[in-house]
């Protein structure tokens, strides 16, 4: 027997999915504060796995966030070319807040002391102006040793056309000084601008001992319970590396619980063949919601922990599919502000005290206690059967908040329903409608505890073109992990100008990055025929600032012809996320981008065989069932675990199950695919 | 739809519009081919309605504020609305007038229509590289009337009905130095109208009209609503404060800047009566200026948490007889207004130090500190202007040290260009980018923030450097016994190392290849008495390097510790 496993580290819980045969199993079990790989290896029990059957095994972990949200990194320490020991600091010396004249900076992770600089300077084409004076190091080693420094980032100018002076540094550190980590800007990131690097390279170096740590644990104890070969890691560019991949390069691990959900939304696409989707993922304090076209997740590099409409936060330039996070979420607070009028989040009331229905001190209403009040949720099922609702502290929530408006309060559990869907009709259409995609063209995939609730809603106001309620959404990030392949991404600032004469060049810059993707691959086992190249420029009008992202199909052509068609692909594509072209305005290549993946062999999965199109099976009961502004109606409640491939029904309806509960409006009609998932067409649109 | 509905229906309706704002903003400075507006994010973009009343501001600096509005109700005032059309796009840099700054920003306007009658105006201000004018990058430090500043555009069509104005574009095309970033700015500011334009009437059609004016009517209250209820914590009384600029740029001064701040249960008032007149050099300010200068401090102080809308301006009252520095009138030239706007903004602040703790900081580096470096490429024969604002040292605080190596107050988003992006663009090599530790920043319980040493070598010549520093002379202000913190200056030395010009303001200051030039920021002012600094904060100052050891000795009478 050949298993393949996944596992994914929650705040609180420690998801596992595995394949067993063609059908898929999930336990839950709690996470384990502050060994977490003890609740992978109990999940691993709960399961009854025996990891020497295992031939595969993935795992997610917040391990690397949670260092750098709790400060819990080591102490660290930059090496900058001379002259510029303070960008750091000085960072890019912007004021978000834009009238806050008691604006604070964000404190860098390495104060000013540990910040020493080196006599060495390459210029912007790569040349060389000044050789380093290694010597230099001595007395900064000696320093940052009485200091008690862990880890040192390099960060040298222009290192990213030329890591030369980076490599002579680091070699020369490591061979005086062996127990320390030393790290470069180049070997995460070959893009300019010299802040957003050292940021990236001194949050690699902080995080780098503990990542590394916890990996090494992880392996060591998986081993121990018999798994015959190394787990592999989620990272945040939707693929998985290999353990020593991931510890080389922990920080390309910071963002992996969030993507996670995405990729279950790409990897059930593919299960259902749904290329194009709007994932959606409504937890308890946020909604997360990312594009998925043609079966691509869009990826970013400038991605910022920490950043508010208030402060500036830290730029980490690793690869990361784009995600539009709000404060909005299920625990999310229903209040007045000063003038009167209604807001819902971004506070939450979290887990603790979390809803008033809980009945743990909450009072103030919140999105759960509209859906609650509204009869969307049963109170009868509430949090899997659990918890019994205090529906009279629910009720009277909603009252204190209706009297200072002077309306009932069922009108304001229906406006809190209403704000909150409409933020997160903002949300989708920054994804969709901003970037120059119709939301018609797209499925919605809602998921997370709340996203089967208000997605019919969603899906209306957006005019998707059909909505889709996923099985599994509980352990949907582990899910998705077990249907990737490995990935890496390789993005090297390098300018050039869009013109015949240039091809020989760019087939270059892509022949070198294929062979630096071919031999890291090689590194981790992976021969080149288990490879697969896909070929992005980043390019611009000449003058302008901003890229556009481009796919790279056609470099075999005549140079006249390869040009020409890279050329129309720009033009259209900048026509897409901008509204407009410049026919008559040169291009320049600002980065290339070379996406290598190492293909796994995956399990099918065994979808159910189509049963009758009667679903009175799974009906439970009927119920009055409040849709806020489509009136009251008796809806059809159907039990979720229940419904079986091919059974179709219409709403009004009501879909329970124990994690989430699915809100099917008037009109809209329900198919249920082969593997669980529910595809719901809204009225007029079948 | 019941009332009930209705109240939650203008919720949604209001932050949609609220959204508008930031949308417009992405929509520009993705497809801007200008570093200033990319980079530095000078602009400001939005919505007002029908009559010119805010609804929707995006900014990147606060200093657009009160540009918007004032734009369309120039407008308003000059065309009968039978002279305005669905695809009509008005042009308007006049600086005397509502939405003017300096010729260098450039106001679009678009109205809205919805079934043949106005009901809104999409609007943008960005500041354009070049607009032509005696100086490249258009302003100028020592221009003396408004006609070497550039083009003007009075408030005029671009597009009639949707067709480009091509007598107009030809005519930019002529009168500018980089007419392919002109024109391609020009281009961007009317596409991001668009995307405003298509955004509303969404709104419109979806909800209909009646209920969504009503919605923007709410809105605007809304944003009185909050002020007023942030009024009630707010200190009641008048206080005043004065500060100089330096100097004009051709000379004169120094000149002074009056202010008397009043608070009363619904009143904000800022008088700057007993301002000196207007200055023969290029740094004064019009009304419209002063307005988007007395709106920034006010949101800073009145924190309403609300959005920036007319209804949060309405308790604003702004006070200044005509012909001042700070309300200039034609000809006077105004190419550097900002530095009579941030004057104007801090006075007011220093006026209500003492009462807004913890709102308020002490003096800061005090000026935009920009240059304008003009040359030509080493490799090549093609020339470049490099415009650029500097970071420097902000004051402190009642509980914290000033910031350190942040642009002026009231430039907001303005972000600083990479080194490595610098490099690649400019003829120039970046030898330092650190933090000026030889200044003191301004001593105090609390000390100001540290300013900025930039050092940029000259790679070929012929090559010139305008300069637009203030605050010179006289230094940041401390409050409470906290210290003055020090001045903005500009070094040239030649390539033997040996000084060849120290100043502040200047006009095309010749250049030669391998000549050094320093820019030099200054630091903030400190909070507080120097002696009542906590020792473990100051003993950190000196193991970091911010303050040497002997001006811990001589400011905070501190001996060498021993270790």
């Amino acid at each position: 027997m050949k298993l393949r496993v996944a596992t994914d580290v929650g705040g609180t819980f420690t998801d596992l999915v595995y394949i067993n045969e063609g059908e898929i199993q999930a336990v839950k079990s709690d996470t384990v504060y502050p060994n977490f790989d003890q609740g992978v290896i109990n999940a691993a029990a709960k399961a009854k796995l025996k990891l020497a059957d295992v031939s595969f095994f993935a795992h997610g972990t917040t391990v690397v966030i949670n260092a750098l949200t709790e400060r819990k990194g080591v102490k660290t320490a930059l090496i900058t070319t001379s002259g510029f020991r303070d960008v750091l600091e000085i960072a890019r010396g912007n004021t978000p807040d834009i009238f806050n004249n008691y604006y604070r900076k964000p404190e860098p992770f390495v104060p000013r002391y540990l910040r020493r600089e080196l006599s060495e300077r390459v210029d912007y084409q790569g040349q060389v102006l000044q050789p380093p004076r290694l010597e230099q190091l001595d007395d900064i080693i000696e320093d940052f040793q009485q200091e008690g420094v862990e880890a040192i980032a390099l960060c040298f100018l222009h290192a990213y056309l030329n890591p030369q002076h980076e490599q002579l540094a680091a070699n020369y550190l490591r061979d005086k000084w062996p127990t320390v980590k030393v790290i470069c800007s180049h070997e995460i990131c070959s893009e300019w601008r010299e802040y957003e690097r050292s940021s990236t390279t001194v949050l690699s170096a902080y995080v780098l001992p503990p990542a590394q740590n916890y990996l090494d644990t992880l392996k060591t104890q998986l081993s121990a319970k018999g798994l015959a070969s190394d787990p592999f890691i989620m990272q945040s560019n939707g693929g998985i590396a290999t353990l020593q991949a991931a510890k080389n390069n922990p920080i390309s691990l910071v963002e992996s619980g969030p993507v996670g959900g995405m990729l279950g939304a790409v990897a059930y696409g593919q299960l259902i063949n749904e290329a194009n989707i709007m994932a959606l993922d409504i937890g308890g304090t946020t909604a997360k919601c990312s594009l998925v076209h043609n079966g691509q997740t869009r990826i970013t590099t400038e991605y910022i922990i920490e950043k508010t409409a208030s402060t500036a936060g830290y730029p980490i330039k690793t690869p990361v599919i784009d995600i539009v996070e709000i404060g909005n979420g299920g625990g999310s607070i229903a209040h007045l502000d000063a003038a009167g009028s209604l807001r819902v989040g971004p506070e939450s009331a979290g887990s603790t005290p979390g809803p008033v229905a809980y009945g743990r001190g909450g009072k103030q209403a919140t999105t759960t206690d509209a859906n609650l009040f509204t009869g969307k949720i049963n109170p009868e099922n509430f949090a899997g059967g659990e918890i019994k609702p205090d529906m009279q502290g629910v009720e009277a929530a909603f009252q204190a908040l209706a009297e200072p408006l002077g309306v009932k309060a069922i009108d304001v559990a229906h406006g809190v329903i209403r704000i909150a869907n409409a933020n997160m009709v903002n949300a989708l259409k920054l994804i969709s409608v901003n970037r120059g995609y119709d939301p018609r063209d797209f499925a919605l995939m809602a998921f997370g505890g709340g996203g089967a609730m208000h997605a019919c809603a969603l899906a209306r106001e957006l005019n998707a073109r059909k909505l889709i309620i996923p099985p599994m959404a509980g352990v949907f990030s582990a899910f998705g992990m077990l249907m990737i392949d490995l990935r890496r991404d390789y993005i090297r600032t390098q300018r050039l100008d869009l013109k015949i004469d240039a091809l020989d060049d760019i087939q270059q810059a892509f022949a070198q990055q294929i062979k630096k993707a071919e031999s890291d691959y090689q590194s981790d086992g992976f021969s080149t025929d288990k490879l697969l190249h896909e070929l992005f420029i980043d390019a611009r009008y000449q003058g302008q600032e901003h890229t556009v992202k481009v796919k790279v199909d056609s470099l075999n052509l005549e140079p006249k012809e390869s040009i020409a068609s890279i050329s129309a692909q720009f033009h259209k594509a900048h026509e897409q996320e901008y509204s407009f072209q410049l026919p008559d305005s040169d291009i320049e290549i600002v980065n290339f981008h070379l996406v290598s993946y190492a293909i796994l062999d995956k399990a099918n999965l065994k979808g159910q065989n189509k049963v009758a199109a009667d679903a009175s099976a799974a009906l439970i009961e009927d119920r009055a069932v409040d849709y806020d502004d489509l009136g009251i109606h008796q809806a059809s409640v159907y039990q979720r675990e229940k419904l079986c491939h091919g059974m179709n029904f219409e709403g009004p309806a009501i879909i329970e199950e124990s994690t989430t509960t699915t809100v099917v409006e008037p009109g809209a009609r329900v198919e249920v695919d082969g593997f669980g998932g529910l595809h719901i067409y809204l009225e007029d649109r079948a | 739809m019941n009332q009930a509905m209705d109240i939650f229906t203008i919720e949604v309706i209001k932050n949609a519009l609220v959204a508008i704002g930031e949308e417009m903003f992405l929509a520009l400075k993705r497809s801007s081919k200008s570093p200033i507006i990319y980079e530095s994010l000078d602009y400001g973009i939005g919505i007002t309605d029908a009559q010119g009343r805010l609804i929707a501001q995006g900014n990147g600096i606060p200093g657009f504020i009160g540009t918007l509005d004032g734009g369309v109700q120039t407008l308003l005032a000059k065309f009968s609305t039978d002279e305005i059309y669905p695809g009509d796009v008005f042009i308007l840099n006049d600086p005397y007038a509502g939405g003017g700054t300096h010729l260098s920003d450039v106001c679009m306007i678009r109205p809205v229509f919805y079934k043949q009658q106005l009901l809104a105006w999409t609007a943008n201000k960005a500041h354009w590289t070049e607009i032509g004018g005696k100086d490249p990058g258009s302003y100028s430090a020592d221009a003396n009337e408004v006609y070497q500043e550039g083009l003007q555009f009075p408030g005029i069509k671009v597009f009639d009905r949707g067709v480009a104005n091509q007598a107009l574009l030809d005519l930019i095309e002529a009168n500018v130095r980089l007419p392919d970033m002109t024109l391609g700015d020009l281009h961007a500011c009317a596409a991001s109208l668009q995307v405003g334009e298509q955004r509303f009437l969404s709104v419109v059609e979806k909800y209909g009209q009646d209920i969504t004016l009503q919605a923007i009517d709410s809105l605007l209250d809304h944003g009185d609503r909050m002020v007023c209820e942030r009024f009630k914590a707010l200190p009641k009384g008048s206080w005043c404060a004065e500060d100089v600029i330096d100097e004009d740029g051709v000379g004169n001064g120094p000149f002074k800047v009056k202010v008397k701040v009043t608070i009363s249960d619904n009143e904000f008032i800022l008088d700057y009566s007993g301002t000196d007149a207007q200055a023969p050099g290029p740094i004064n300010c019009s009304m419209g200026v002063l307005i988007s200068a007395a709106r920034e401090v006010f949101m800073g102080v009145v924190q309403p948490d609300a959005p920036a809308t007319e209804g949060c301006f309405r308790r604003l009252k702004v006070i200044c007889p005509e012909g001042t520095l700070l309300t200039a009138k034609r000809p006077a030239p105004v190419s550097s207004y900002f530095e009579a706007m941030v004057c104007a903004a801090d006075v007011a602040r220093r006026a209500l130090a003492s009462v807004l703790p913890g709102v308020v900081t002490a003096g800061q580096f005090g000026s935009v500190c920009t240059i304008n470096l003009s040359g030509r490429l080493p490799s090549s024969d093609e020339s470049y202007l490099l415009v650029e604002p500097l970071v420097g040292g902000w004051g402190a605080g009642v509980d914290k040290h000033g910031e350190s190596g942040q642009f002026c107050v009231g430039n907001g988003e303005t972000s600083n260009i990479p080194v490595e992006i610098l490099e690649a663009r400019y003829g120039i090599r970046v030898e330092r980018y650190s933090f000026d530790t030889d200044s003191a920043a301004g001593a105090g319980e609390y000390r100001g923030g540290l300013g900025v040493v930039h050092e940029y070598r000259v790679l070929a010549a012929p090559a010139d450097i305008s300069s637009f520093f203030g605050r010179a002379e006289t230094a940041p202000w401390g409050i409470d016994g906290g210290r003055d913190g020090s001045c903005n200056r500009i070094e040239v030395y030649d390539s033997s190392g040996k000084l060849k010009g120290c100043f502040a303001r200047t006009s095309r200051f010749e250049l030669s290849e391998g000549d050094l030039i320093r820019l030099i920021t200054g630091t903030g002012g400190g909070w507080g008495d120097p002696k009542n600094r906590c020792r473990d904060s100051l003993l950190g100052d000196i193991k970091n390097g911010y303050i040497s050891q002997e001006h811990a000795e001589q400011a905070y009478n501190h001996t060498i510790a021993e270790r």
